[in-house]
């Protein structure tokens, strides 16, 4: 809970009651309308709002990609939780989600309308070719801090195979793996004193 | 493998107006929530075995149409559950439609959420335990291999042809060696495919 050197310690501002949640969150969704809804929710959340530290609001973003869920999803919920507990994570949900889903569902609504349409649909083959390289570079991404580590790539490889080879669901998948990879990972040294 | 076949032949939009199937869309969704490691985007390949290969409520096409939609979008890339749904009972007027999104869309971040709010609540004891240590590190590897899994499976089911391929693998190259936002490639693919360069 120690400010880092050199920054001026600004006071936190009074606990967000839950109404101001569901703004802040609406605020942090239609500011990251082009993009970025990470660097969008610590500007808002923490220098705006002064909800929280920036030590806070990154011990949030460990936890938010830790544990499943999507990360910007998980991060709403930490901010709302810390302050109003599952009301308050409903309620940061809400705020950032209801605009974007909105949307998202109109455009949903429009495109069975209009899918069949041979124009639409020539535009949208272009698309999805380029959304099919963003999915395809998603595995690329995180390769690099596996290289080293010999068993890491097994275990990776392993998933995969099951996955595309065998045709196993997800979830028997993970079930299997999982426990395999916690138990090699387990941390091998006595608990740091 | 002769019964998956005929499975496949057979295959009849699954209706949700029937509670049955409308108890076991739901069950899907909530237990595949608890196994959205690494942001989500992991259950990208498990959506299109549902929607695609079980339920049939959507072509191929239509379920690459909609991955897309929901990149392009802003907010989180999970909000294609929502559009899952939408699909699902299409077929039963808008209204039912959207009803159904927004129910798959809570189904799919229900379970996640309540875990999130226990891990928040609870990260003072779990922070420095053993098996945070194991589950961090172990799962890494494990999302590694889903992710390329799911990479080749929208692939796949984006299925153009040799130009939209290379347009695939060159968008690959530039996401991970430039930091240009992605719309502006889906922009210019979007003309290459009006044009009629790219098709399927």
């Amino acid at each position: 809970m120690t400010e880092p050197a050199g920054v001026a310690p600004t006071p936190l501002a009074p606990r967000p009651s839950l109404a101001q949640l569901f703004w802040g969150m609406l605020q942090v969704a239609l500011s990251a309308f082009g993009g970025g809804l990470s660097a969008w929710s610590q500007r808002i959340v923490v220098e705006q709002r002064r909800w929280m530290t920036n030590e806070q609001f990154l011990t949030g973003l460990t936890v938010a990609r830790l544990f499943p869920g999507p990360n910007q999803i998980n991060m709403a919920v930490y901010i709302g939780a810390d302050f109003h507990g599952l009301a308050g994570a409903l309620v940061a949900l809400a705020g950032m989600l209801l605009l974007p889903f909105t949307l998202l569902m109109a455009v949903g609504l429009a495109y069975f309308q209009f899918h069949g349409i041979p124009s639409v649909d020539r535009v949208l083959a272009g698309v999805v070719a380029a959304a099919a390289g963003m999915a395809l570079s998603m595995g690329f991404k995180i390769l690099d801090q596996y290289w080293s580590d010999r068993v890491a790539l097994l275990l990776a490889a392993g998933v995969f195979l099951a996955l595309t080879v065998f045709h196993v669901r997800l979830i028997p998948v993970v079930l299997v793996a999982g426990p395999l990879a916690m138990a090699w990972y387990w941390p091998r040294r006595p608990s740091a004193p | 493998m002769s019964l998956l076949l005929a499975a496949a032949a057979v295959c009849e939009p699954a209706s949700l107006s029937d509670l049955g199937t409308l108890l076991q869309v739901l069950w899907q969704f909530l237990s595949l929530s608890l196994f959205s490691l690494g942001g989500g985007n992991t259950l990208l390949a498990e959506y299109h075995h549902l929607a695609v290969a079980q339920f049939c409520w959507l072509s191929n096409a239509q379920f690459a149409d909609l991955y897309a939609l929901a990149e392009a979008a802003p907010g989180p890339s999970s909000m294609l559950v929502g559009l899952l749904g939408l699909g699902a009972s299409w077929r039963e007027g808008p209204l039912w439609a959207l009803l159904t999104a927004y129910g798959a869309e809570a189904a799919i971040l229900l379970p996640s959420t309540l875990l999130m709010v226990a891990a928040c609540l609870s990260w003072k004891r779990l922070e420095h335990s053993p098996w945070r240590v194991a589950f961090e590190r172990g799962m890494g590897p494990i999302t590694l291999g889903i992710l390329f899994a799911v990479g080749l499976k929208i692939l796949r089911t984006a299925d153009t042809n040799a130009p939209g391929v290379v347009v695939s693998l060159v968008v690959c190259v530039l996401m991970l060696r430039t930091r240009l936002s992605p719309l502006w490639f889906m922009a210019v693919a979007g003309v290459l495919g009006g044009l009629g360069v790219i098709n399927r």
